[in-house]
């Protein structure tokens, strides 16, 4: 195997990497409401709420990714393998990192919320002020290890056809029948992937103690 | 004699916590039985009792963090009916007056002890952040923490943060302090400095409707002594009266128990 042969499929990087930032953004946008919906003191809602999370969970990523790109993406809409398989990392990381939101939230005594109405803070500040800080220091070493598996996950999207790392290292390998060296290459750049994701995440972390504990 | 006659009752000081029949239930539990208080200014009172007896639920109900369900509760000129919902305006009218300290202080563990009492200030009044610090940090010097600003709460012990709490509510200018059992989860000497602290803001002429159960405070320092069972009131009165010749046998029993301890 060439050079040129890996830098081939070092040029699925940019692909991996937009469809793991693009799906976990989607996902901390709008695992929020999510979160908030699964809280809601409205029963029905809530049932509703921890049933669509328990269902797309109960899935496997790859029945998702299909049942958008053949399901959704054949009939009614025209979606690209890119396009189908961000929807679908999308609404798996939304469920999840409305879990991990969950737990953030969780971990902040109710005596906080008492405080906070007792203080008269409106709503919209006790969410900024109070909990979203805390919240996110709780969520965030949860949210790096997720964004790590996602981004391992993501391979799957290898399967309808997006030119990601794992496709292109197939690729390669069919092409110069060298499957080791191929596959080699693509798991150094799964890891020179996340390295910086979990040093930042850790470093980030480490501040974030330091401060509460000065 | 006539003028005179009439000038006092001009002058009679009108409550400034008035609860009429308010009751309040969990369910089919009656936690507040048909409960009536007048507070007037300047009145420190303190309420003890039995455990479960409703003491926090009562001081719970004068801010509305937990709903009662029927009755009339004022505050200053802020009247509620518990049948209706109030709305948001009102219960931030009433909440404005009432200033609540918690037995587990409830500070904010990710901002400076500054910060936990600037907050509020600059939300809730419009204060600036140069205002509002400055507030702070007199208040802090009052409870004798100026050194403690720009700690975090993690930082300071229980009697710290509990003053830094007492600090954090007088600096919306409230007209009523409530205290549930702020001394409960210190340990004694702890607990003297947050006693202290509340002497002397009732020495201050502050209002405040104390839970305890230190009965030295409730004994030398509250005018008024309430004492509750089952969620109604047993007693109330003049706290030396109260402390020391309780009428119902019910009282009796508690006192005698907490003496025993
Ligand atoms: N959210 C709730 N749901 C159901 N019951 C409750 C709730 N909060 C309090 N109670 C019940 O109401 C009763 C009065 O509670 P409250 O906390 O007012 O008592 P208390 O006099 O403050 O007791 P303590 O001295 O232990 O603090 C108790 O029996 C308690 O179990
Ligand atoms: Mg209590």
């Amino acid at each position: 195997m060439t050079g040129a042969d890996a830098a081939h499929i070092a040029m699925g990087i940019p692909m991996t990497l937009g469809l793991t930032a693009g799906a976990f953004a989607i996902g901390s946008v709008l695992g929020f409401p999510v979160m908030l919906a699964r809280s809601t003191g409205f029963l029905p809602l809530r049932v509703a709420v921890i049933a669509v999370i328990a269902f797309v969970r109960a899935l496997p990523p790859i029945l998702w990714v299909f049942l958008i790109y053949f399901g959704l993406g054949s009939g009614l809409l025209n979606l690209s393998p890119f396009v189908a398989a961000l929807s679908a990392f999308g609404l798996i990381a939304a469920v999840n990192m409305a879990e991990i939101y969950r737990g953030g939230m969780l971990s902040i005594s109710s005596g906080q919320w008492e405080a906070a109405r007792a203080l008269n803070l409106s709503r919209v500040s006790t969410w900024t002020d109070i909990m979203i800080p805390q919240m996110t220091r709780v969520a965030l070493p949860p949210s790096a290890t997720y964004v790590i598996g996602l981004m391992k996950d993501s391979a799957i999207a290898s399967t309808i056809g997006v030119t990601e790392l794992a496709y292109r290292g197939k690729q390669m390998s069919q092409i110069t029948f060298e499957g080791l060296s191929a596959f080699a290459v693509v798991g150094v750049c799964y890891i020179a992937l996340s390295l910086p994701v979990a040093w930042i995440a850790r470093t980030a972390e480490k501040k974030l103690r330091a401060k509460v504990a000065r | 004699m006539h003028r005179q006659w009439n000038l006092s009752v001009i002058d009679s000081p009108r409550p400034v916590v008035k609860l009429e029949h308010v009751s309040k239930r969990y369910g089919a539990f009656d936690v507040l039985k048909d409960i009536n208080l007048s507070v007037l200014p300047g009145d420190v009172l303190a309420i003890i009792g039995p455990s479960g007896s409703g003491k926090s639920t009562l001081l719970r109900c004068i801010n509305w963090l937990e709903p009662a369900n029927s009755g009339i509760i004022s505050v200053g000129d802020v009247t509620i009916r518990c049948e209706e919902v109030p709305e948001k305006s009102r219960l931030t009218a009433l909440r404005r007056q009432l200033g609540m300290v918690f037995q587990s202080f409830n500070l904010f563990p990710h901002m400076t002890v500054l910060r936990n009492i600037s907050l509020a200030q600059e939300r809730t009044l419009g204060r600036s952040r140069k205002e509002a610090d400055a507030i702070s940090l007199n208040l802090l010097d009052r409870v004798g923490l100026a050194d403690k600003a720009y700690q975090y709460p993690v930082r300071c012990s229980g009697g710290q943060q509990q003053r830094i709490a007492i600090a954090r509510a007088l600096a919306l200018d409230p007209k009523v302090m409530l205290f549930d059992e702020p001394t409960s989860a210190l340990d004694p000497e702890l607990g003297l400095e947050v006693l202290a602290v509340m002497r002397e803001l009732a020495g201050s002429g502050m209002t405040m409707i104390v839970v305890t159960h230190e009965m030295g405070f409730a004994e030398n320092v509250s005018e008024h002594t309430m004492i509750m069972a089952e969620g109604e009131i047993l007693e109330y009165g003049p706290s030396r009266e109260v402390i020391r010749n309780p009428k119902t046998e019910r009282a009796r029993r508690f006192l005698r128990a907490v003496n025993d301890r």
